[in-house]
């Protein structure tokens, strides 16, 4: 199949992905039959509660699933460029262990929004992985790589202390936060998530095409007429700001900003110009399907993060050892 | 491109702006109670179609005779130790035909929804859930247990949300008047050592219910820090040196693989072979009024060596036959 039609595919993707989502559920009464006899033949018997399970339970998750996926891959696949490095994800500078912190926290004392404060603790680890990477006015790729390890480090200490604290109800929430769930999600939760998610997204998707400039190296980039430090800086708050959005919503989903995109480069090539929307709309499709195996594999929900590690982990490998294109 | 993304942007602003429109106006209520949040829990009648996702108060519910008003149950009881027990109480959940929406952790909001409750019994420190359920004016009442008093609150609160208040009142009065009959020594107080199942490291303190049942059965906890679980070193039960370890139930470890821990063995309570482990979880819940049971225990364990196997057992099954109405050990 050639990448034109493929891109036509990830385009129309997620429309179906998303209808299927919505027939698909843990509620036992509410089956696909009478979800379609409602939808398309009127029926309506139960049709109070259908629409409540529909239009406020799982429309809300499904988008906000979608958007998360879309977010995380958009910004990986950011980040990669802008890094120039094929192992960076949005978490690369403590974004999640800041927000694991914020959380965490906030059920500890219960007196912050948990949300609020894993946005507000993630955006935090952040700002101190630049500040502590920043000398002379310059910040190098690698310094900002070793001080976002080293905030990883403060921040997961912080955690532990946190978790060693609690009593066992809030070390449980702490634990299942931590392993990412959208099992709450809401109207509300969606409405907290898009200003600054969308924000990010377009200023990443207005710099796009500079971050192939950037790909060329820095003093390419000068020469081009492009400044190479102010993109980066504006990609990394985009980025951050989107991330953190999300991930106070759904808690860490552990390594998928790291694997979308590269499953999108062996596919469509390179050219951010392309792929920033392909990372959109394919990393929030698969996030869908992944979430859609999630609450339905068994009665109880099964935390998100753990299905993007053994589902994307197989499919990443397949995918590396059948082509040769990606990074190599 | 450019348009498929912007068309894409105006899609998702526009379902993020469709909230809101099913919500429901509450009609005026009749029962009201004060959860454990603090706050009023509303209902018009009685309750019929209740969601419980905490396995104590579920057994309240049972001492009630209310569990043709259950639901949905919480998937715990469906686990091996639970299910035995449950399974002789309601036929449902012998046929697994309970559906079990979730637990003291996680929840299928969707399932909750879906069974329609008109109350739903969750812990209060499950936030978010409760936030979600809320949303669709679906009653909640959250609870929080650390004190007996807590246990018999929620047995009356329980009573008052389902129409059995005779039931809960005559269960609470049972349950304090046998507690009251424990034996209470007042001279020569022995302590003791509490062990979670976790570990000979993981003990309660002083602000805890495990204080409150060693201190029902007459013994004082050696434990003086006062969070409601912590974890000590060896040295410091050794600074404590208690008369005697009470073990929750284990099920790697057992009394004699305590008595004959290295580590353990220069404390006073391993040298006199004072090691004692509650015998199941179920008889032991002491977040629920089978808390006389552990008290019994560990007062006979303390002042009366004469307690056998089938001593105890006479105790459990009195103690079945009057909360639950039948024996429900062979």
């Amino acid at each position: 199949m050639n990448t034109k039609a493929l891109r036509y595919i990830a385009i129309i993707a997620p429309i179906p992905v998303i209808m299927v989502s919505l027939l698909l559920g843990a509620s036992e009464d509410i089956t696909i039959e009478k979800v379609f006899s409602f939808l398309f033949f009127g029926d309506l018997t139960d049709s109070e509660l259908i629409k409540t399970i529909l239009f406020h339970i799982r429309l809300p998750r499904v988008l906000l699933v979608f958007l998360t996926g879309g977010i995380l891959a958009v910004s990986g696949s950011a980040m990669q460029a802008i890094f120039r490095n094929p192992l960076v994800d949005p978490y690369i500078l403590g974004l999640s262990s800041g927000a694991a912190f914020g959380a965490a926290l906030a059920l500890y004392v219960a007196v912050l929004p948990i949300q609020l404060s894993a946005f507000v603790f993630g955006l935090l680890a952040v700002g101190l992985s630049y500040v502590m990477a920043r000398k002379n006015n310059q910040v190098s790729v690698v310094s900002l790589i070793l001080a976002g390890i080293i905030t990883n480090g403060i921040f997961t200490a912080l955690l532990t202390i946190v978790q060693i604290v609690s009593d066992p109800f809030k070390l449980q929430s702490i634990v299942h936060w931590i392993m990412g769930s959208f099992h709450t999600a809401s109207w509300y939760e969606l409405q907290l998530v898009i200003l600054p998610a969308f924000a990010g997204l377009l200023v990443i998707f207005i710099l796009r095409w500079k971050l192939n400039v950037l790909a060329l190296g820095d003093e390419e980039a000068l020469s081009a007429g492009v400044n190479p430090g102010r993109i980066k800086i504006s990609i990394l708050i985009a980025t951050t700001m989107a991330s953190s959005a999300v991930i106070a919503v759904s808690g860490i989903i552990g390594l998928y900003g790291l694997i979308v995109p590269h499953i999108v480069r062996m596919i469509f090539g390179v050219n951010n110009k392309v792929t920033m929307l392909m990372n959109l709309l394919l990393g929030g499709t698969f996030l869908v399907i992944i979430d859609d195996i999630s609450r339905s594999f068994s009665g109880f929900e099964i935390p998100i993060g753990v299905f993007t590690m053994l589902i994307c982990a197989p499919f990443f490998i397949w995918l590396l050892k059948k082509t040769n294109t990606g990074w190599q | 491109m450019k348009t498929s993304f912007l068309l894409f942007l105006t899609c998702v602003f526009f379902l993020a702006s469709c909230t809101n429109f099913n919500r429901v106006q509450s009609a005026s209520d009749t029962i009201a109670v004060t959860d454990f949040r603090g706050k009023e829990v509303k209902i018009i009648k009685p309750a019929e179609r209740v969601i419980c996702l905490i396995e104590s108060a579920l057994s309240g519910i049972y001492m009630l005779y209310q569990q043709n008003r259950v639901v949905g149950v919480p998937s715990a009881i469906y686990g091996e130790n639970l299910y035995q027990y449950y399974s002789r109480l309601d036929t449902r959940v012998l046929n697994r035909a309970l559906p079990s929406p979730g637990n003291w952790d996680f929840v299928s909001i969707e399932q909750v929804v879906g069974l329609k409750p008109d109350l739903v019994i969750i812990w209060s420190s499950q936030t978010d859930a409760i936030e979600s359920l809320e949303q669709f004016n679906i009653p909640v009442y959250a609870v929080m247990l650390n004190s007996f008093s807590d246990i018999y609150k929620e047995i009356e609160d329980l009573g008052i949300l389902l129409d059995c208040s005779d039931r809960s009142d005559s269960l609470v009065a049972l349950s304090k008047g046998n507690m009251e009959t424990i034996h209470k020594n007042n001279e020569n107080i022995k302590s003791a050592y509490f062990m979670w199942s976790q570990g000979i490291t993981e003990t309660s303190g002083k602000n805890s219910t495990v204080n409150e049942l060693l201190k029902a059965a007459g013994v004082i906890n050696a434990c003086n820090l006062f969070d409601e679980h912590v974890s000590v070193s060896v040295e410091k039960i050794y600074d404590w040196d208690p008369d005697m370890i009470i073990m929750w139930y284990n099920e790697k470890l057992d009394p004699v693989d305590v008595l004959n821990d290295p580590l353990l063995q220069g404390l006073r309570a391993v040298k006199e072979g004072k090691v004692y482990e509650l015998p199941e979880v179920f008889a032991c819940d002491f977040w629920t009024l089978k808390m006389q049971y552990p008290v019994q225990l560990i007062s006979k364990w303390a002042y009366d060596s004469n307690l056998d196997t089938n001593m105890q057992k006479q105790l459990v099954n009195k103690m079945y036959k009057q909360l639950y109405g039948i024996e429900l050990i062979n």
